[in-house]
């Protein structure tokens, strides 16, 4: 009797396990059933919830991402601006520093001990070398004599080994750049000339004039 | 009994890894926004430095220097190539301060210079920099040897001549000091008397022996061997004999216009026959014999019929 008994409880715990609790993959056919099953609603609408909400984040992170992209591209931008500007600003505090001592350098300083002079002489000689182009930090150099001063370049007598001194424009060189801002330094510009008393000092006042090359398009250009 | 396992829902992991990604992002961004603008600040110093030396030209003084305070202890790089931007070849200078916990920063941008000749060791560190310059005749002039020594570099001179000792001494250089038997210097000494020191001068052969090295002069080269690095300094031999050779040709293009105006200068050949390269700083002394024999030429020129004149050269 005690037997049957444990028996029949094993029975009735088994038919209960059936029935309450089912087995794994009774579970997921339970659950594709509701997935699949339009008699279940709730879960249905639950399933795209969070669908929405896994393409809402991507959304939003896309979001984010593209504006932390245009922000940095802002900030560079302004900032590259910026950077022509110091580069500018820069080669035109050179022009001017080397501008004022120009005529003191080897190549054009006077012939006699003079500061601040020009020897016209070795000017001339200097408007054919090519070598001298990189050599300075200008884009272009002139010397303009007195004579050119209320001129303008085209309608100054360019000098030549020809027509030297009877000329008004020097054009040592000229890299021809689109932007260039010049900035020009009075200098005393003096020549060798043969008169009554002998070989003599001729001086008068030149402008020298160079040329820095501007990076950027100047904001107020016609 | 069965372990429970802890489950992370997908939008969680998703955002995580997204997330990380754009903070990755952010921070290499911010890192290297910092890095250049590091580098553009330096690279600009470094240009404003090269700026200063133009005021050095020397014109008819014998000399010019000033000092440059810096805001922090600074490194500056100096390098030359005589084979660049032929035929003057060229010097760079590259800047780089102290950030933090003494550490220098990216070293800046090089900046170029093509028409100046820098006698520097290859770098200079410190919080002031000196610069002085004092013209070179070959016999005219041909450029002004500048040189750049800082507040923490102290040159000791033992014995100097008197020349060099009152020429230095105008220039009221502080990182320059000439010891008397009761002063005491520490520092990198300089001395005259052929005793072994850092830098030995020896005058009776034109050598100055540093690091090692023989470095040759004549008469002015004297300042460029003791304040830069044997590797500059033969560097700028050559760069200067380069601007020698093209002031040569202008010299050599300017007889026809003074016999225009009736003088009749006798120095073309001799300047003509000095024209080429120069190997080194050992040549110096021979070029330096045809130098001589040039401006005695130039010297016998009329009144007024002078090919150049170089009333500061002292021979």
């Amino acid at each position: 009797m005690r037997l049957k008994k444990s028996q029949l409880k094993i029975q009735a715990l088994k038919n209960l396990k059936r029935f309450l609790v089912p087995s794994s993959s009774k579970k997921a056919q339970l659950k594709i059933q509701a997935t699949e099953n339009h008699r279940f609603p709730e879960l249905v609408s639950l399933n795209k919830k969070s669908q929405l909400k896994i393409q809402e984040m991507a959304f939003m992170l896309v979001a984010v991402f593209l504006f932390f992209i245009l922000v940095g591209l802002f900030v560079i931008s302004v900032l590259y601006v910026d950077l022509q500007d110091k580069a500018t600003k820069s080669a035109e505090e050179k022009t001017l520093a080397a501008i004022t001592s120009l005529a003191d350098t080897p190549e054009l300083s006077c012939i006699a001990s003079k500061s601040n002079c020009v020897d016209q002489d070795k000017l001339i000689t200097l408007l054919n070398k090519t070598v001298y182009q990189n050599f300075w930090p200008f884009s272009s150099l002139r010397v303009v004599t007195f004579s050119g001063f209320d001129k303008n370049y085209d309608e100054m007598i360019e000098c030549t080994l020809a027509n030297y001194p009877d000329c008004e424009l020097f054009n040592i060189y000229d890299k021809n750049v689109r932007n260039e801002r010049a900035v020009s330094s009075f200098v005393a510009l003096c020549r060798k000339s043969f008169d009554n008393i002998g070989v003599t000092n001729k001086c008068e006042i030149a402008k020298i004039i160079a040329g820095t090359e501007l990076k950027y398009q100047e904001k107020n250009e016609n | 009994m069965r372990k429970k396992a802890v489950g992370m829902p997908f939008n969680w992991i998703f955002a995580i890894i997204a997330g990380g990604f754009i903070l990755f992002l952010a921070i290499y961004a911010a890192g290297k926004f910092i890095k250049t603008s590091e580098q553009a600040t330096y690279t600009q110093t470094a240009a404003s430095l090269a700026s200063l030396i133009d005021p050095l030209e020397t014109g008819l003084v014998s000399g010019k220097s000033y000092m440059i305070p810096l805001n922090k202890k600074s490194k500056v790089f100096f390098d030359c190539d005589e084979r660049k931007d032929p035929p003057f070849g060229r010097q760079t200078i590259a800047f780089t301060g102290q950030t933090f916990g003494n550490e220098y920063g990216e070293t800046g941008g090089r900046v170029s210079l093509r028409n100046k000749h820098l006698f520097v060791e290859d770098v200079i560190e410190g919080k002031k920099m000196y610069f002085f310059s004092k013209p070179l005749f070959m016999p005219f002039k041909v450029t002004d040897i500048t040189i750049i020594v800082s507040d923490s570099d102290k040159y000791c001179f033992y014995d100097s001549p008197e020349d060099i000792q009152e020429s230095l001494e105008g220039l009221n250089l502080k990182s320059i000091v000439f010891v008397n038997e009761t002063d005491e210097c520490s520092g990198i000494d300089v001395c005259f008397d052929n005793r072994r020191c850092d830098i030995s001068v020896d005058q009776a052969s034109g050598l100055v022996r540093k690091n090692g090295k023989n470095l040759y002069y004549t008469g002015d080269w004297v300042y460029g061997a003791i304040f830069s690095s044997p590797k500059i300094y033969e560097c700028n031999v050559k760069r200067v004999k380069a601007r020698f050779n093209e002031l040569a040709k202008i010299y050599l293009d300017k007889i026809p216009i003074l016999e225009r105006q009736g003088c009749r200068p006798q120095t073309g050949p001799a300047l003509r026959s000095i024209i080429g390269d120069i190997g080194g700083s050992a040549e110096l002394g021979n070029l330096y014999n045809q130098i001589d024999e040039l401006d005695r030429l130039n010297r016998l020129a009329l009144e007024g019929c002078e090919l150049y004149y170089n009333q500061n050269w002292d021979r």
